[in-house]
Order: structure tokens, then C-alpha cells, then sequence
């Protein structure tokens, strides 16, 4: 199984597994003049054991890529890790991700540097993306010594900002994936919510082109702007 | 262990694709590693509603689309409208835009996302492997959706073949059909010698044939036998004296069903088959074209047509129903099969008419007229009576004096045909009732108050009376009158809005969202296949057609006719002919099943019921109602 995961990155790839120089990784790009009609976009899921991120660990990291507005399928990154110490009997039920798909998985740190080089340091978007942030980045230094932080942005803060109006009735990735009637063909698998994610982003940015904006940067001030507006609100 | 199954190991998102695209034909008969490679090379694109995907300035098409959720809608600009139309319509699980690019060429259909949608694409290079490597996938791209008209038939047919086990196809031409040498003889040749050759041949016929190989007649161990029987001469006999003169004859591009229909029609067993100069190429039998069936359809007619009592009438029937078995089995399509039973049904009709003139004569010739579906020539098993009597008033005599003799006549006709399986019309449109035994006058007459007064009452007997057909005694006087008929139609505009208004109220059942509508009689999902399925196409059809004075009343012939015409666009006629023929084929499939499980035949189905497949053609079928509908909305202002 393992032999075969390595086969199918390596094709992917072009190089070898574990030959990553962890000093030359990529470097995580700000959000500029990109224009959104030709950048790349990262949307990322992550499945943990738990929701604690001082004590829970990630199991199974699954992302999709966004180029020039598309999904490419062939651009995607979907690993269980090999994390057999890890207790997981509380969220078994919800991801399905059994002890023995675990021991399976692939050797963590190979993982994560090969996570980095695929990201190639491009934005990542992620649904409630606080959550999956703050166990990527744990894992990373406590896995790599990585410390660097890429730009982050949250499709959950996305898609109320170009829909306003939208009666979702909640605000959770299945009622925005109801509400454009998508289909998740296995909710809380990873790489399967992530593609959920990448659908909803699709929509997002299609309207963003119509709204007039163009760039990275002006995406990520829109959801800048809205935040504090909400926090304003607040008071 | 998750290895013995290869696809386990696919990252989750592929597998999930080759999920949806195994629902939808032609991935559904695709190799999974095929699909794997679609999904591995595919992209993910959405189209917000109204957004264009494909339009024919964006050059040539360089990639495969399949909708992944949504619709898409094909725009065209009708110039002499000058408005936006909608040609087709592509849903879930369907493929865009083959035509385009196989051609390599720019797409001259504008694509639009019609509500949210969202479209899985391929490359030109992911294309063009899977193209080359995958069989069903190729076939399905060179013959595009008509590869879907043909699964439905085969199915028929693999189903009806169960009991048949055969595969000749009806649509073979007849020069593929074995057309050994034929034994030919001159016309001076003695009958002895003929029949000598036919035995040395092992043959049951010899065509007499000129010095240029012209066919001039056909000599057949039958027509020994009558000879031998009556005596009509020695066996010394020139065969020209004893042959029966000027054969039928087909060129070899005509196919066998066309053969059958003519061996059915006039009772021969041989056809002669000839090049384009008339010369003979061959001789087709009745055995050849349908050598491994029990039932066959001249030998049918032929007894039906000699029966000489009306229980053995009755007793053929059951073969009736074996013989279309046999037919859907041999590759005939809902066309053909309804013609061959209109066939068997005017023979019988005749028969019965013929076998009551023997034995009590009215003494007044008649022309038989049917109305509806039968004067369509559209019956299938599931059928009633709606007949009628045109007559010619003899010096002499008054109208009402001839219905004295001809009611008594047609009262039994009309039992009598019952009996046969043809039943009693409801509504009595019988030629018994004497409003419907006329003289041409009298009819006439009808007609104009029928047209001229036209109530929606009246409207409602359109769809009978204005497709009729003369089946027994001379069709001169039916011609005469249909004249008149039509002429009045194409003069009186009103009529027509009526008639058109009449037909745009019978909706295809199709929602807004293009969902079945299902009939609301309490039958829950159900669908009424000749209500809400056939009868939109044949009233919107017959609307043009008699506005435009094409005589015939067979649906078809009268889009063939329209399209001749230059009424109809001919890619529309074939859309709306193919559509109409394939909701014909799916009931046809349903009334053989009911009949095989011994029900009730009815045109309800309930689409769940159906396959995927069968699902999508009969929604796309429906569609193109409606836009057969939308034409005539437009053309006559409703």
C-alpha cells in the first residue's frame, strides 16, 4: 500500500520521496497584484483526532488546487499519516479512519515536507480555517521546525461575503454546500470535504470576477474588511 | 486487504468521480481504468446561471465537457425571428459538445449555464487517449446521442430475442441478404424443363426474365400446383402462359423490411431484386428474410387474408401479438412495427368486411373509412374501433334509403370485429352510428359545419376525424374529399389558430426544472405515454400538416412531408421524429411486458420503473415536444 502511495506521488512528482532539502522549502507568498483569473489556491482539510490542539493530532490531511479559477484534479494532495500512537477512539465514528487505515498511512514527516513543496507556499483556504491553521502550523513546527505562516483565508467568511443574502439557514460548509446543492460524496473524509471547500470557493470567485475583484489582495482585504465590520458590530 | 481492489488505493476524490460517472451512459459501460483516467485528468469548473461555457467565437473546441450538477442550454438565433431560441438541452451526466469537437472546429451553438452549474472537462490529449483506448467510449463520441436510440432498440431487441434467437436485422439491405445466382428461365421454355431447373437448383421459384435480364414474371412450385389442380395445361406449356406476369421487384438498396412489408402486403412469397436499370441481381424469399422464425408475417397476412371463417380470424390474433415479438427481435423499430400491425389490422378489417359481403351482400359499393390512431397507421396492441362509411348515393336513391341497407351490414361488421379484438369505440365512432355512414355530399357537409362552426367540442374530434384513411372498396371518393377538406383548412386561418390552440394544451409532462410531471388521477407517479407523451407531437404535427395540405395522416410521413416542405427545419424534423419514435418504442416495450405477464394493457408507466437511460431519452423526448410545441406557439401567436 505504502509502495504504491510513494509510486503514485512519485509520478506526480517526478522525484523522490524523502529526497526534500528541508532547508530550501517554499517560501508562503503574501497576498499581492496576483490576478485571481491565473493564481494558485490551496483548499485544505484536515481530520484530526480531536478538537483540543494542545493535545489532538492530525490523521489525515486531504487538498484540492485552484489554477485560474478551475479545480484540476490532478493537483491534489489526499494522505492518511501514520500516526498508530494515537488514540482515536472519540472520533473514529465521525471520519471513519480506523487504526488500521492509520498504521497504513504514510510516515509523517515525509508527509508534511511533501505537503510544503506541493503547496509551493500559495494561499490556503479552508473552512473555518482558524481550526485547521492552528493544527497545520502545530504540527509543523513540532514535526519540522517549520515556523513560517502562509496566508490563510476562511470559505466560511468567504461565501457570506459574496452572498449576503443567502438564506443558508446555518453557517456550517453543509449548509453552503445545500444551499448550491452539491454533492459531498463523503463528508468528514478529508479530501472530500476539501473538495466540498474548492466547489464553494469556485462559486465564490465567480462572483468575486462579476463584483470587479481581481486580485489576491483584493480578496483578502473584502474578508478583511468584513471581519472588522462584524467585530464593529459587536459593539 | 485493500490492495486485492486497485481502486482503493485512488486518492478519495477520483474514486468519487468514477462514482458519478458510472451512473451515466457511455461511462457506465467503461473500463474502470478508463474512468480513473478521466477523473485523474479531469478539471472542475462552475458556471454561475446565465454565464457562457461555450460560445462559437472562442475557436476550436479543445475540450470534453460532462455535467457534473447543473444544466446547460444550447442558444441558437433564429434570424427570421430575430429572437433567441433554446435547441437543446444538456443535464447531469451528459456530454458536450462531441460534434465540435470531433470536427475540430469551433462549437456553433452558444453553451449556457441554465441555474448553477458546475462541469467536468477533459483535455484534447486525455481525450483523445481515452478516444483510442476505450471502445464503448469511441463509439459513443462518433455517433453522439444516436448511439443512445440505439441501446434503447437493442435492448428491445435482446429482450424479445430471448424468445426468438436470431439477429437479423430489418434494416439489412436486401443485396447483403443471400442473393445467390437466380435461376432465371426465357418465356419460351416448357414448364417441364422450368421446373426441372428449379429442382436441380434446389429452388422453389425461376424468374422469367427477357433478352436484357429484365424480370418479366415468376414461376413458383404454387403456381405448379394451381396448374396441376385446375388443369390449366400439359406440362408442355410455354412457363410464359402459367407465370405470374410483371413480378415484384425492389432494387438491392431497399431494405428488408420494405420486402417484407411488400411480400405482406400482396401476399408473395418472392421478390425480385434489380440493379438500377431494372435488371435482375437476385431473388429475395420470405424464407431468407425470416428463415429462424415460427411466426412470419406474409404467411400471416396470407392466412388472415384467405381465413374463411370468422373464428379462424379470431384464433390469428394471438399471432398478431407472437409476430411483433418476433419483429421487435429482428430489429424492427416502433415505426415499422406499428405499420406492420396497421397492416395485420386492415387486413383483418378487410377480411371481416369481405367474408360479410359474401354472405349478405348490401348491393351498394362503400368505401371503409378508419379514423385516429388506425387511420394514422400508428395502432399498436392496445387499440378500439373508430370507423366510418363513405358511400355514393346510386341514381335513384336517397341517402337514408342506402344507410337502411348499409346499418344492418356495419352493425355486424362492427360486432364482428369486436370479437376479433378490436374493441367497441366508447365514444361510438363506429360505422354503424348512422352520423358516421355518409355520402360523399353528406360528408362534405359535415365537414364544413365541422370547420366553419368549429366549437371546442367539435375540437375535440379533431384528433379523429382529421387523420383518416380509406381501407376497403375505391379510395377515389375519400381522395375527392380530403381536397376539399384541406383546402378549406389552408383558407380558413381561424380554424387553424383553433386547431393549434387545441394541440398547445396538451403539455409534454415536464416541469420547469425538467422533471416529470406526473397525470394528477390519483395513480401516483405515473406517466400516460400516449396522452402525455405521443399526443403532443401528433396534434402539433397534424396542426402544420393540414395547414400546409400534406394528405397523409401517419405522423411521420407528415414531419417527412412538413420537412420537404421546408416547414419544418429538417434537423428539427429528425430531433422531433427521433423523440416521437422513442417514446413510441418505450411503450411498446411496456405494452409486450404486460402482455407477457398477463395484465391489463395499459399506456401508464412509471418512470422509476425505467433505467437511467431509458429515464433521460424519454425526458429528452419530452423536451422535444415542447419545442415542437414552442414552434407552434410562435407561428401561430398563442
Amino acid at each position: 500500500m505504502l509502495e504504491q502511495i510513494k509510486h503514485w506521488i512519485e509520478q506526480r512528482r517526478g522525484g523522490k520521496i524523502g529526497s526534500h532539502d528541508p532547508d530550501n522549502l517554499p517560501h508562503p507568498k503574501s497576498p499581492g497584484e496576483q490576478l485571481l483569473s491565473d493564481c494558485r489556491l490551496i483548499v485544505l482539510d484536515l481530520e484530526t483526532t480531536g478538537l483540543n490542539t494542545s493535545r489532538d493530532e492530525v490523521i489525515a490531511i486531504g487538498a484540492v488546487a485552484i489554477r485560474g479559477g478551475i479545480i484540476h484534479l490532478g493537483d491534489q494532495f489526499d494522505l492518511i499519516l501514520r500516526r498508530p500512537e494515537l488514540d482515536i477512539r472519540e472520533t473514529v465514528l465521525i471520519h471513519g479512519i480506523g487504526p488500521e487505515a492509520l498504521t497504513q498511512g504514510h510516515e509523517t514527516e515525509d508527509a508534511l515536507l511533501y505537503l510544503l513543496e506541493w503547496m509551493n507556499g500559495d494561499p490556503i483556504l479552508a473552512y473555518h480555517s482558524a481550526f485547521d491553521q492552528k493544527f497545520l502550523e502545530k504540527t509543523l513546527r513540532a514535526q519540522l521546525g517549520y515556523t513560517q505562516s502562509h496566508t490563510w483565508m476562511d470559505v466560511a467568511d468567504l461565501m457570506p461575503a459574496f452572498f449576503p443574502n443567502a438564506k443558508t439557514g446555518g453557517k456550517g460548509l453543509d449548509h453552503w454546500a445545500d444551499y448550491f446543492g452539491l454533492e459531498v460524496a463523503e463528508r468528514h473524509h478529508a479530501a472530500s470535504d476539501a473538495l466540498a471547500t474548492a466547489e464553494l470557493t469556485l462559486v465564490a470567485l465567480n462572483k468575486a470576477r462579476k463584483e470587479g475583484v481581481k486580485t489576491l489582495k483584493g480578496l483578502h482585504d473584502k474578508l478583511h474588511y468584513r471581519r472588522r465590520l462584524q467585530n464593529m458590530h459587536r459593539f | 486487504m485493500a490492495a486485492a481492489n486497485p481502486e482503493s488505493n485512488l486518492p478519495q476524490n477520483i474514486r468519487a468521480i468514477m462514482t458519478f460517472l458510472r451512473e451515466h451512459a457511455p461511462f457506465s459501460s467503461m473500463d474502470d481504468s478508463h474512468l480513473a483516467h478521466f477523473a485523474e485528468h479531469a478539471s472542475l469548473q462552475f458556471y454561475a446561471d446565465g454565464d457562457a461555457v461555450l460560445s462559437p467565437d472562442q475557436g476550436v473546441v479543445k475540450r470534453f465537457y460532462v455535467v457534473k450538477q447543473g444544466r446547460i442550454r444550447g442558444e441558437r438565433h433564429n434570424e427570421k425571428e430575430d429572437r433567441t431560441e433554446t435547441t437543446f438541452e444538456i443535464s447531469q451526466g451528459e456530454c458536450f459538445p462531441l460534434a465540435a469537437l470531433i470536427g475540430e472546429r469551433p462549437t456553433r451553438t452558444l453553451h449556457r449555464a441554465a441555474g448553477d452549474t458546475f462541469c467536468l472537462s477533459i483535455g484534447q490529449d486525455a481525450f483523445i487517449n481515452l478516444f483510442s483506448e476505450s471502445e464503448p467510449f469511441r463509439d459513443f463520441c462518433l455517433r453522439g446521442v444516436s448511439s443512445l436510440l440505439d441501446q434503447v432498440n437493442r435492448r428491445i431487441q435482446s429482450s424479445a430475442m430471448a424468445s426468438m434467437g436470431s439477429s437479423t436485422s430489418l434494416d439489412t439491405p436486401l443485396e447483403r441478404y443471400a442473393l445467390r445466382n437466380p435461376i432465371v428461365c426465357s418465356p419460351d421454355l416448357p414448364v417441364r424443363k422450368a421446373v426441372a431447373r428449379m429442382h436441380e437448383n434446389n429452388v422453389g421459384s425461376i424468374i422469367v426474365t427477357d433478352d436484357n435480364r429484365h424480370p418479366t414474371g415468376i414461376f413458383t412450385l404454387r403456381d405448379l400446383r394451381t396448374m396441376i389442380a385446375e388443369e390449366k395445361g400439359p406440362l408442355d406449356t410455354p412457363v410464359r402462359q402459367v407465370m405470374t406476369k410483371d413480378p415484384c421487384c425492389l432494387p438491392s438498396h431497399a431494405d428488408a423490411f420494405e420486402a417484407a412489408m411488400l411480400m405482406a402486403e400482396h401476399h408473395f412469397a418472392h421478390l425480385c431484386v434489380v440493379d438500377d436499370e431494372h435488371k435482375l441481381i437476385g431473388v429475395v424469399s420470405e424464407r431468407d428474410l425470416f428463415s429462424l422464425q415460427r411466426v412470419d408475417l406474409v404467411n400471416l397476412a396470407r392466412t388472415i387474408g384467405t381465413a374463411t371463417h370468422l373464428r379462424t380470424l379470431v384464433s390469428l390474433r394471438a399471432d398478431v401479438s407472437r409476430l411483433v415479438d418476433a419483429m421487435l427481435a429482428h430489429g424492427a423499430d416502433s415505426g415499422q412495427v406499428v405499420k406492420i400491425i396497421t397492416t395485420l389490422n386492415d387486413v383483418t378489417v378487410r377480411r371481416v368486411l369481405e367474408l360479410n359481403i359474401k354472405k349478405n351482400d348490401p348491393g351498394i359499393p362503400f368505401t371503409w373509412l378508419t379514423f385516429g390512431s388506425e387511420g394514422r397507421q400508428e395502432q399498436t396492441l392496445l387499440t378500439d374501433q373508430d370507423n366510418g362509411i363513405l358511400f355514393q348515393t346510386p341514381d335513384g336513391m336517397t341517402a337514408e334509403q342506402v344507410r337502411e341497407k348499409l346499418l344492418p351490414f356495419a352493425q355486424t361488421v362492427n360486432q364482428e370485429l369486436a370479437e376479433c379484438g378490436f374493441t367497441l369505440c366508447k365514444g361510438n365512432i363506429m360505422a354503424s352510428n348512422p352520423k358516421l355512414c355518409l355520402s360523399d355530399r353528406e360528408w362534405d357537409e359535415w365537414f364544413i359545419r365541422f370547420i366553419d362552426a368549429s366549437t371546442p367540442q367539435n375540437l375535440v374530434y379533431s384528433s379523429i376525424f382529421l387523420d383518416m384513411r380509406a381501407i376497403f372498396g375505391p379510395t377515389e371518393p375519400l381522395h375527392d374529399l380530403l381536397d376539399k377538406v384541406l383546402s378549406r383548412i389552408r383558407k380558413n386561418a381561424l380554424f387553424q389558430k383553433m386547431l393549434a390552440g387545441n394541440a398547445f394544451q396538451r403539455k409534454p409532462p415536464l416541469t420547469m426544472f425538467r422533471n416529470f410531471r406526473y397525470v394528477s388521477d390519483g395513480k401516483k407517479h405515473a406517466l400516460d405515454l400516449k396522452r402525455q407523451g405521443l399526443a403532443p407531437f401528433v396534434e402539433a404535427v397534424r396542426v402544420f400538416a393540414l395547414a400546409n395540405g400534406v394528405e397523409t395522416a401517419n405522423t411521420l410521413e407528415r414531419m417527412d412531408q412538413l420537412a420537404k416542405k421546408g416547414v419544418f427545419d429538417p434537423k428539427d424534423a429528425n430531433a422531433w421524429k427521433e423523440g416521437y419514435s422513442l417514446i413510441q418504442a418505450i411503450r411498446m416495450r411496456a405494452h409486450q411486458e404486460m402482455l407477457a405477464k398477463g395484465e391489463e394493457l395499459t399506456n401508464y408507466i412509471d418512470p422509476d420503473d425505467l433505467n437511467p437511460l431509458d429515464r433521460r431519452i424519454l425526458r429528452e423526448s419530452f423536451r422535444q415536444a415542447q419545442r415542437l410545441q414552442q414552434k407552434l406557439e410562435v407561428t401561430y401567436q398563442l
